[in-house]
């Protein structure tokens, strides 16, 4: 909800790596596993911990099993409202409290709704643990909210979509995406919602929403850094174990997003487009799917770094695009393979498009070689290195995993899968999910431009 | 909305029953106490200044090597050359091509960027400790030997071009080309880092050899690697690497910046763009340096101020009544005095309302005295910024290359917390009347037919720009007839 959180669609997964092994040089690598303790309460809250006593700072995080897919009929972008009015009042707290707790003592906080799941977390320092461990419990046993707040709350999201989308240019070539690439999944559904939906949205959505969905067995605890092991289970066992779930189950999403049956194109338009530009995208499994490891590397190969082939050939041999990017966007339900290509000027749409496409039949045509196979593994092991320097970036390791994988242990295991990754699976799952011809193309192109 | 009244319909939701019920926070332990890492530092024989600081944990290291000059050192009619010249080093050698270094640097699992900014050039580098020589052999090479040839200068120039048409589309990138503009006129600040239109044309192979062979010299530069390495191997690495890097001959050229000299008038300026989903407004002022005595106080007053989410700007218009995804402000502090701004993007029925707030609201940091119960925890905001920066190899080496470039000493990485500690509410009120007492500029882009009104309402003298006349190289903004 915050100034620097994001409705994360467009948010590349990046593998998850972390045991180097295998290669040549990697092999001097010492990366130890996470190795984090796991317990479920009575009420059906799963808890993942994970102890680290370097710097006196201690990330918690709860994931909802709950995201933008879960938005009521006609309601587009509420998972995400909601995930704004999380931080107004509860029956102890009054609105704002959670910012008292965590930036007012040196931390922060924020939180991001996904497609399939809403991810709240704070940092802090560990001394303020307990307090935080009670606030969390707070908001997950009881919302209270008032229309003022709600209204004014509502604003502030419709602000956010004319940030994203309204505001930069190609906001509105993001916010086409997943409405032009998927035909019956809620994921079709902008995560950002749309002015009216927002506005339709009502206090008593809220309270039905919370109901549903914010209950302790529909929730991940994940409680990375500085604390002692004894005294953490007993303050969850203190702030969240009496949180009764009520006896409905939980409902999901069970809509099945159907094979595409051929090629799609769209042409989306917008004002203040410099650049013309052309993404194409194919249905792909989930993230929990065995091929996940093989299309993550697919995505490197082509999009990641400077000497990934898209750079390489549109952007720096060719000079016919200022811009490529690749994303495997492997989901819960089911993902999207994305390229995406900002032309440069003086080029087309269809320069771009054959580019890029001849680019995904030469990963079909030759096995990559070891050489090619050896930078991107250790670009992507790097990248995810990187990300768990800190407590807060192991923790949401972790719940990644836990909720998006349904593997918590995916975290440690991920990298042996990424690496056992051959040339010739790269290959076979580029053919198979890229290569039936059944893309969907969509041109991005300024108002009153072409077509 | 306009405003939040306080309608008394409250729900309730799910509320559980709890057997011992905790109806306040608990309070917090005793807190333990933040490790600052202590810094070691060596000069090589030929003058270049290396800073280490040992971070032990994930096998990572991240470096920067900074040329203590960059784009306030553009010739009035090239803007864009430090960064031209910066961003090229890495598009091939002596010996590597653009490509080869681009492979070579990534099959390590190493990043390398380079470039320009105020005060200095840059070479930045993330690497796995393990393959760490090997990486600052790439950034060696591409310091020592980089040929920026034409072909390379053409494309990279291309692409530049294409960067700034998209950037000028973008409210908040465009407002802030603006504010510069209007800040420091035809003084070097006044520029584009990046480059214009206009200039980018201008800049030939010759300019950048020259600019690279008077500038990047061991004795104008200093290197700074924070990480899982001794402070030891890393030296030898750094020896080996760059210890044959040779002073060029003759005394190093320096830049003189008389930007205080000569503040221009305070604008109100708006740049019609009639398309534009959201107006981003920007009020503006000359700042302070990195080295004034004030810059603690300063911190301390931009925290209260617009300096994170529940600071004083954030909390009028996005949390109070809904203008905006988010209101910020911050001294972007430099060798010489550089641009304070404080803005939020709003949409365009809203950019005049959004504008009095954020005047309004730096004006009262003056006028009235900062409770204690507000200050404290915007101190505590910026010592926890600070020691969640230091969090990262990545973190501390931006840090610490900060306090080097301005030749502020490395201790005061440990004097930070104690330096914030100390401001008091007067210090702030005394500080905001002297730096930001008198009116700001004002600069909005967006859709002008939504907002002209009010804002005239409020300002006498505003110039209205549409975008197809604006030129970002003049002081007075607007193209020739």
């Amino acid at each position: 909800m915050r100034p620097s959180n994001e409705v994360i669609r467009m948010a590349k997964r990046l593998i998850l790596l972390l045991l180097l092994a295998n290669t040549a040089f990697a092999a001097k690598l010492a990366v130890p596993r996470l190795d984090y303790k796991h317990r479920t309460l009575p009420n059906g809250l799963e808890v993942y911990t994970l102890q680290d006593r370097t710097t006196p700072t201690v990330a918690i995080q709860v994931w909802y099993r709950v995201g933008s897919k879960n938005d009521p009929e006609g309601r587009s972008g509420f998972a995400h409202l909601f995930e704004h009015i999380m931080f107004k009042s509860t029956r102890h707290m009054a609105s704002e409290m959670m910012d008292r707790l965590t930036e007012d003592v040196g931390g922060m906080n924020n939180a991001t709704t996904r497609d399939d799941a809403t991810q709240y977390y704070e940092v802090v320092p560990s001394n303020y643990l307990e307090t935080l461990l009670w606030a969390e419990g707070e908001r997950l046993g009881s919302l209270t909210v008032d229309e003022a707040n709600f209204k004014s709350e509502r604003d502030v999201v419709k602000e956010e979509f004319r940030f994203r989308v309204l505001a930069p240019p190609y906001g509105r070539l993001f916010y086409a995406l997943d409405k032009d690439s998927f035909t019956t999944h809620p994921y079709k559904r902008p995560g950002i919602g749309s002015i009216e939906d927002l506005d339709a949205s009502t206090v008593t959505d809220v309270q039905q929403f919370h109901t549903t969905f914010y209950r302790p067995d529909n929730a991940v605890l994940v409680v990375a850094g500085d604390f002692e092991q004894q005294q953490l289970d007993g303050w969850i066992d203190k702030y969240l174990a009496p949180i009764p779930h009520p006896s409905t189950p939980i409902p999901r999403v069970a809509v099945q997003e159907p094979a595409r049956a051929a090629e799609k194109r769209f042409v989306e338009k917008a004002p203040n487009v410099p650049l013309p530009a052309v993404a194409l995208t194919w249905l792909t499994p989930s993230a929990s799917h065995e091929d996940s490891y093989a299309l993550n590397m697919a995505s490197a190969l082509l999009g990641l770094g400077d000497s990934s082939r898209l750079t390489q050939s549109l952007v720096y041999k060719q000079k016919i695009a200022q811009d490529a990017n690749v994303f495997a966007d492997l989901r819960e339900d089911l993902g999207v393979f994305v390229v995406l290509i900002t032309l440069a000027s003086g080029h087309s749409v269809e320069e771009g498009e054959k580019a890029a496409r001849a680019e995904l039949q030469k990963l079909i045509d030759a096995p990559v070689s070891a050489a090619e196979m050896e930078k991107a593994r250790n670009l992507v092991a790097a990248t995810v290195l990187r990300q768990r320097e800190t407590n807060n970036g192991r923790a949401a390791a972790i719940g990644e995993a836990v909720v998006v994988s349904h593997d918590a242990e995916d975290v440690n295991t991920g990298l042996e899968k990424a690496l056992a990754v051959t040339p010739a699976e790269v290959q076979r799952v580029v053919k198979k999910y890229m290569g039936d011809g059944k893309a969907v193309v969509i041109e991005y192109v300024a108002e009153g431009g072409r077509k | 909305m306009k405003n939040v009244l306080a309608v008394a319909v409250a729900f309730s939701l799910a509320v559980p029953v709890l057997a011992q019920e905790q109806v306040t926070p608990p309070p917090p332990a005793a807190p333990r106490q933040v490790n600052i890492p202590t810094p070691a530092e060596k000069t090589l024989a030929n003058g270049l200044r290396v800073i280490v600081v040992q971070k032990k944990g994930l096998p990572l290291v991240a470096a920067r090597l900074l040329v203590k000059t960059g784009s306030e050192a553009d010739p009035a009619d090239r803007g864009g050359l430090a960064d031209m010249t910066g961003t090229l080093l890495i598009k091939g050698t002596t010996t590597k091509s653009s490509e080869e270094i681009a492979r070579g640097v990534e099959a390590l699992g190493a990043t390398m960027e380079s470039g320009a900014g105020w005060d200095a050039s840059f070479v930045s580098l993330t690497s796995l400790s393990t393959s760490f020589s090997q990486a600052m052999g790439y950034l060696a090479d591409v310091v020592r030997n980089p040929t920026f040839k034409k072909e390379e200068l053409d494309r990279q120039r291309d692409q530049n071009l294409d960067a700034i048409r998209v950037a000028m589309q973008r409210p908040n990138s465009l407002a802030n080309y603006v504010a510069a503009r209007v800040l420091f006129g035809t003084m070097p600040y006044g520029h584009n880092v990046g480059g214009t239109p206009e200039s980018l044309p201008r800049i030939t192979r010759d300019d950048l050899v020259s600019f690279h062979k008077r500038y990047y010299r061991p004795d104008n530069a200093l290197l700074v690697i924070a990480g899982d390495i001794e402070p030891r191997a890393a030296f030898d690495v750094v020896q080996k690497q760059l210890g044959g890097w040779k002073k060029s001959g003759g005394a190093l050229a320096t830049i003189t910046l008389k930007n205080a000299a000569a503040a221009p008038p305070s604008r109100v300026v708006v740049i019609d763009m009639p398309d534009a989903g959201q107006a981003a407004v920007v009020v503006a002022r000359q700042g302070i340096r990195r080295v004034d005595p004030s810059y603690s106080v300063a911190e301390v007053a931009n925290s209260v101020l617009g300096g994170g989410y529940s600071a004083r700007l954030n909390q009028e218009i996005r949390i109070k009544r809904g203008l905006s995804y988010g209101a910020r402000s911050g001294f972007d502090v430099r060798r010489e005095i550089g641009p304070f701004t404080a803005s939020a993007q709003t949409k365009n029925e809203s950019a005049a309302e959004v504008a009095g707030i954020i005047i309004d609201e730096i004006g009262r940091l003056g006028t009235v005295s900062v409770p204690e119960s507000e200050l404290t925890p915007r101190k505590a905001v910026l010592i926890g910024g600070f020691g969640r920066a230091l969090e990262t190899s990545a973190g501390l080496v931006n840090e610490i290359a900060d306090l080097a470039l301005y030749g502020v000493s490395l201790s005061e990485i440990k004097r930070y917390v104690a330096g914030v500690q100390s401001v008091t509410a007067a210090d702030v009120q005394k500080f905001a009347t002297s730096n930001l007492g008198s009116s700001p500029s004002v600069i909005i882009v967006g859709d002008a037919k939504k907002f002209l009104e009010p804002l005239r309402q409020r300002f006498k003298d505003v110039e209205v720009i549409p975008l197809a006349e604006l030129d970002l190289s003049s002081p007075g903004l607007r193209r020739k007839k």
